[in-house]
């Protein structure tokens, strides 16, 4: 095709950048130069009021002096592989389930979607009155029923216990989503698989792990990847229902926002949880968008 | 043999029973803290002792506030001399609108910003996806892979730089300013999955349509409106829906650019306030969670079939 100015090809192109144009400046506007702007940021005092002073790799030195900082690299590490891995075993285990015909299985299915799709901050109240010192039912069950523990405790107000009681949160919060990606794979594979291997006498448990499990892998892998960039950045999740939680998002949002406020450390623990969001985000790119 | 089948499928449900208590419990309790009188609260029994309505009415607006005037104003009150306007100013003393949670101020706040963040992004993402999908230029998949990546950007790594920024700007300061930022930060949050879904909807449309409406003299923006959009209506909506749940749902943004607005608080930071304020009262504080979670609840259960379908095609984004 001719390509002098005006010709079919060109007037496609301008085109095209035309109608992505403004999609593209949003984006570069608000979310590319902000990651660059914060990396900038982090290299300053930022003031609230007047010029930032440079202070080079200062408040990078002041986070690696910080035990908090490790504190909450260890909460952050412990929060992401407990939720990521409860999230996709439980999927598999109820994908499995709903697999099989059963009488209401339409409205089960729906059901079980409704933690990953009610508004987050009703889900928290609902919890913290389940684990609530007084009225709650845990603390009924434990002490009174169960006669496990002797005294009615706080479990969210105590920061250790605080983060089982997140991860189990973020486990039933999120778990419908990887049962759906598995449910939808699950019922993609070819049941003249299942009929071929039964007809060469394959136990029900070779079956499963000969041909269901080797094509649940990808799907497995992507959904695992997909949590954990997501959990590295979980900031609501963790803050609306027990803030005692300093998870990397939590200990920036602190940072930034309460108490004396430091804004440019803010930047510097976002910078660090930007790098390591690069690497998983590079694997994700490798292995599940094989680009 | 038949023994065995009956223990298979007993256990079977027993486990699909188990899940379903798992997941639904805390909604259960929800709902049944909100319909309970205090002294009920501690009650292990899921049903209410005495339904107890008043969380919603107060709500809802339903009930009129009671006004409590010492005898000594209401005497002063009765006097025929005393305007109307100054009999109302001295009445509203005594209202105490302190411990009113405004929830419709709230609701309707949330729907206006998160309705208009959804539009606009669904309006953008229609062109976009349409360029990444149908429009052949040099550089069109490095952009579209670029685009995807950044939905992984979001919240706290934005959340300084956002701020600094609107500040700079003088965005901060006022409320219009404020609210304006945050529906364009929720355009742009939501855009990257928006653009993903529309751009993987439209290549299914067959582009022998487009290429008929060509011929007949349509323009390509003429094929937009009169072909494309109308064949991607389910697909609007579920891309719609979706861009507008999250914005109804979202916390953190909300909190750092509407902190010093209290009238133009969303619902997720006006519960969050209700609660650690001194009307921390359970059955409202629930009954409030159910309110909010109803419209979005019923609209994923009318639409739920296309909704399924765009979160298994990766229309989620955390």
């Amino acid at each position: 095709m001719a390509s002098h100015p005006g010709s079919l090809a060109q007037q496609e192109a301008r085109f095209g950048w035309k109608t992505v144009a403004p999609s593209l400046l949003l984006i570069a506007l608000l979310i590319v130069y902000p990651v660059a702007y914060n990396l900038y940021l982090s290299f300053f005092e930022v003031k609230l009021s007047g010029q930032n002073e440079f202070v080079g790799f200062n408040n990078y030195f002041d986070l690696l002096s910080d035990r908090a900082f490790y504190d909450s690299l260890t909460v952050t590490v412990i929060y992401v592989i407990g939720s990521t891995l409860g999230t996709t075993l439980l999927g598999l285990g109820v994908a499995s389930l709903m697999n099989h015909e059963f009488p209401l299985r339409g409205l089960v299915r729906g059901l079980v979607l409704l933690p990953y799709i009610a508004p987050l901050i009703s889900e928290v109240f609902a919890w913290q009155f389940i684990f609530d010192p007084v009225n709650g039912i845990y603390n009924h069950m434990t002490v009174e029923v169960l006669g496990i523990s002797d005294e009615r405790v706080n479990l969210i107000g105590t920061p250790g216990n605080a983060l089982l009681v997140v991860i189990i949160f973020d486990i039933w919060k999120n778990f419908p989503f990887a049962y759906l990606m598995i449910l939808s794979r699950l019922q993609s594979i070819n049941n003249d698989l299942y009929e071929a291997a039964t007809l060469d006498g394959a136990t029900r448990w070779q079956r499963f792990w000969h041909i269901t499990i080797p094509e649940l892998r990808f799907v497995v892998g992507a959904i695992v990847m997909l949590r954990f960039i997501w959990n590295i950045n979980k900031f609501d999740e963790v803050f609306l229902l027990a803030p005692n939680v300093k998870t990397l998002p939590i200990y920036t949002y602190f940072t930034a926002f309460t108490g004396t406020i430091e804004q440019g450390l803010a930047a510097a623990i976002a910078v660090v949880q930007f790098l390591l969001l690069i690497g998983l985000i590079f694997l994700y790119i490798r292995r599940v968008l094989k680009w | 043999m038949v023994i065995r089948r009956i223990l298979q499928k007993t256990g079977f449900y027993f486990l699909i029973l188990l899940v379903l208590l798992f997941t639904l419990f805390p909604f259960v309790q929800m709902l049944s803290t909100s319909l309970k009188h205090q002294y009920d609260w501690g009650n292990p029994s899921l049903i209410p002792q005495k339904l107890n309505w008043s969380s919603y009415s107060e709500l809802l607006g339903l009930k009129k506030e009671e006004v409590k005037v010492p005898e000594s104003i209401k005497r002063l009150l009765d006097n025929p001399k005393l305007s109307e306007e100054k009999r109302q100013k001295i009445l509203a003393r005594f209202t105490s609108t302190s411990d009113v949670f405004p929830f419709i101020n709230y609701f309707i706040n949330t729907l206006l910003i998160a309705g208009t963040a959804a539009a606009i992004s669904l309006l953008f993402a229609v062109f976009g996806a349409y360029s990444f999908s149908r429009v052949r230029y040099r550089g069109r998949s490095g952009i579209q892979r670029g685009v995807l990546l950044t939905y992984m950007f979001g919240g706290v790594l934005l959340m300084v730089p956002l701020y600094q920024i609107s500040v700079h700007v003088g965005l901060a300061n006022t409320a219009i300013g404020s609210i304006l930022t945050l529906v364009v930060i929720y355009v742009v949050q939501t855009l990257p999955v928006s653009l993903y879904m529309l751009g993987n909807y439209f290549r299914s449309i067959p582009e022998s349509l487009e290429e008929a409406a060509q011929i007949d003299g349509c323009s390509r923006l003429k094929t937009i409106m009169l072909i494309i959009v109308p064949l991607s209506m389910p697909m609007l909506v579920t891309v719609y829906i979706y861009a507008f749940m999250i914005a109804w749902n979202e916390y953190l943004f909300a909190s750092v650019f509407l902190k010093n607005f209290n009238e133009f608080y969303t619902l997720p930071i006006g519960l969050k306030s209700l609660f650690v304020s001194k009307n921390a009262i359970w059955d409202r504080i629930m009954a409030a969670s159910i309110l909010t979670a109803l419209p979005v609840v019923f609209v994923f259960m009318t639409f739920e079939k296309h909704l399924i379908g765009g979160l298994t095609e990766g229309g989620v984004k955390e």
